[in-house]
């Protein structure tokens, strides 16, 4: 039984092929102006991997904001929905998820089941989201992917970052810059910001462990680990946090298809 | 009796200066360097220009997010009560007053001698604040001055539904991608940006007159997308932008007569 899952992100698109419930590909592509080319570019990314067709695949579920716009899904699923069946399937002791991806922050409750309880999302700004690191790692011209750990070599003289908002604190950063401040300092404020953030959003919906992190963040260790000490407890990452979205539409795909137990749930 | 008002914002001083008869003089500089010597420079110019010696000016109040750095002010009055009363000055009908400035914008209203009776404030997200325009104006490579103008030449055809400036920077590179013209897509960040200023209007709630100061008071695009938001006539002082000073000037000469 061979079922594919999509899933379309405001800065990424991905894609997880389940082969009789086992993964055997995943694929994560630049979102880019068109959403709908983008899921064919990472069902097509996907497939290269392997010696399956477009064909061959029985079901496909979309999810993501980009959801309603996959032109070869058959059915839809919220990504709150997605991003806990995701992390189920690989933490099956969760019951409380971070995803933060590029452009939205979710802070998810579930029980034994994978089953949504409770949610609570930021899409509204952009602190507290990936974008504000991806905005501030563009100004300090800082790759992303060393973001995090440049920012755990911070020296102990902390910088301080007031505003919340991206834009104001953009400003902020540069003034910091043009004194001389570290960039690594700079960059343990900010990210110390997003934990912040991040940390209110977990609090209201309440934690309880497991605790998980999925999404682009969960690459972010500086993030992460204050995420972690903030709340005083440790996280469980998956192998590939990106693609866990796509691989809980997938999951969703083999219920549909076999009519089994799991169907649809959540909000 | 002459008295001054000085405004600190962000990037620029202005100084207005008030004697009985009504405005005397007002100029706007912008800070380089130390903020407390950039004011004392900017009075120190404006006085020259209109000839006037130091002590011929009884008191100075300062106002702006800087006011606390002007050491050669007798005392300080907050923003929303420069406005006001600046907006009272020109306009004695004025209730409430809207002041869009780069890194904030603020909601004031008002009684029948100027007075301030409630405000609502936003400097913590830039959706609703000036510094929106100057970030587009920079993507779209429209002079900032112009853009309102070209807002009001564009259809209604754009619409953006991002609340956070950083997301809405997005929407216009997809609207730029799908063939938006510049006018098209200006009009729908008048509208946003305006949304967010009139949200914060109504929860102070709004009675006429309404008045707007502050320098993005002269972006005709601003205006009219309020006056469609709030369904009200806005009126716009011949001066916007030294709204804050005067009234601080005003406040200074108020205070005067009262000791």
């Amino acid at each position: 039984m061979v079922v594919c899952g999509i899933d379309v992100g405001a800065r990424t698109a991905k894609a997880v092929m389940l082969v009789d419930g086992d993964i055997v590909a995943h694929s994560i592509v630049r979102t880019g102006p068109e959403s709908a080319a983008a899921a064919v570019a990472a069902l097509d990314r996907s497939l290269e991997t392997t010696a399956l067709r477009r064909e061959d695949i029985e079901f496909t579920v979309a999810t993501g904001y980009g959801r309603v716009v996959v032109p070869f899904a058959q059915r839809n699923v919220t990504e709150i929905a997605c991003h806990a069946r995701g992390n189920h399937h690989f933490f099956p002791g969760v019951r409380t998820i971070l995803d933060m991806g590029g452009q939205d922050c979710k802070a998810i409750r579930c029980d034994e089941t994978g089953k949504v309880t409770n949610f609570l999302m930021n899409d509204k700004c952009a602190a507290g989201t990936g974008r504000a690191l991806e905005v501030m790692a563009s100004l300090l011209q800082v790759p992303l992917d060393d973001l995090g750990r440049l920012s755990l070599e911070a020296s102990n003289g902390l910088a301080k970052i007031s505003n919340t908002c991206v834009v104001f604190a953009k400003s902020e950063v540069l003034a910091l810059a043009r004194q001389g401040v570290p960039t690594r300092d700079i960059l343990a404020a900010l990210c110390d910001g997003v934990a912040e953030r991040v940390k209110g959003l977990l609090r209201a919906v309440g934690v309880e462990e497991d605790f998980v992190i999925s999404g682009g963040i969960s690459k972010n260790v500086g993030v992460v680990r204050r995420v972690e000490q903030k709340l005083g407890t440790t996280s469980q990452i998956c192998f590939e946090p990106q693609v866990v979205g796509a691989l809980g539409a997938a999951l969703f795909a083999r219920d549909f298809l076999t009519g089994g137990t799991r169907r649809r749930t959540g909000p | 009796m002459v008295t001054a008002g000085i405004d600190i914002g962000h990037e620029s001083v202005t100084v207005a200066i008030l004697d009985d008869n009504g405005i005397l003089g007002h100029a706007t500089f912008v800070i380089s360097g130390e903020v407390g010597a950039a004011s004392t420079l900017a009075f120190e110019r404006t006085l020259d220009r209109l000839g006037l010696a130091r002590a011929s000016v009884h008191r100075i109040f300062a106002t702006g997010m800087g006011r606390e750095t002007v050491a050669l002010a007798d005392a300080h009055r907050t923003p929303m009560l420069s406005h006001a009363r600046g907006a009272h000055w020109w306009f004695p009908g004025a209730r409430t007053v809207i002041d869009v400035g780069a890194e904030g914008s603020r909601v004031m209203r008002c009684d029948a001698k100027g007075y301030l009776t409630d405000f609502a404030l936003n400097d913590k997200c830039a959706a609703g604040s000036g510094v929106f325009l100057e970030t587009v104006a920079d993507m779209l490579d429209v002079p900032l001055a112009d853009m309102g103008g070209l807002a009001l030449s564009g259809s209604r055809r754009v619409v953006l539904t991002s609340t956070c400036a950083v997301f809405a920077e997005s929407e216009i590179v997809a609207e730029i991608h799908r063939g938006s013209s510049r006018a098209d897509i200006l009009w729908g960040v008048h509208e946003s940006l305006v949304s967010k200023i009139a949200a914060m209007s109504r929860r102070v709630g709004i009675e006429p007159d309404l008045v707007l100061t502050g320098g993005v008071a002269r972006n005709v695009g601003v205006v009219q997308a309020l006056r469609e938001q709030l369904q009200m006539d806005v009126a716009v002082p011949e001066h916007p932008e030294i709204a804050g000073a005067l009234g601080a000037a005003l406040l200074a000469r108020a205070s005067a007569g009262a000791a």
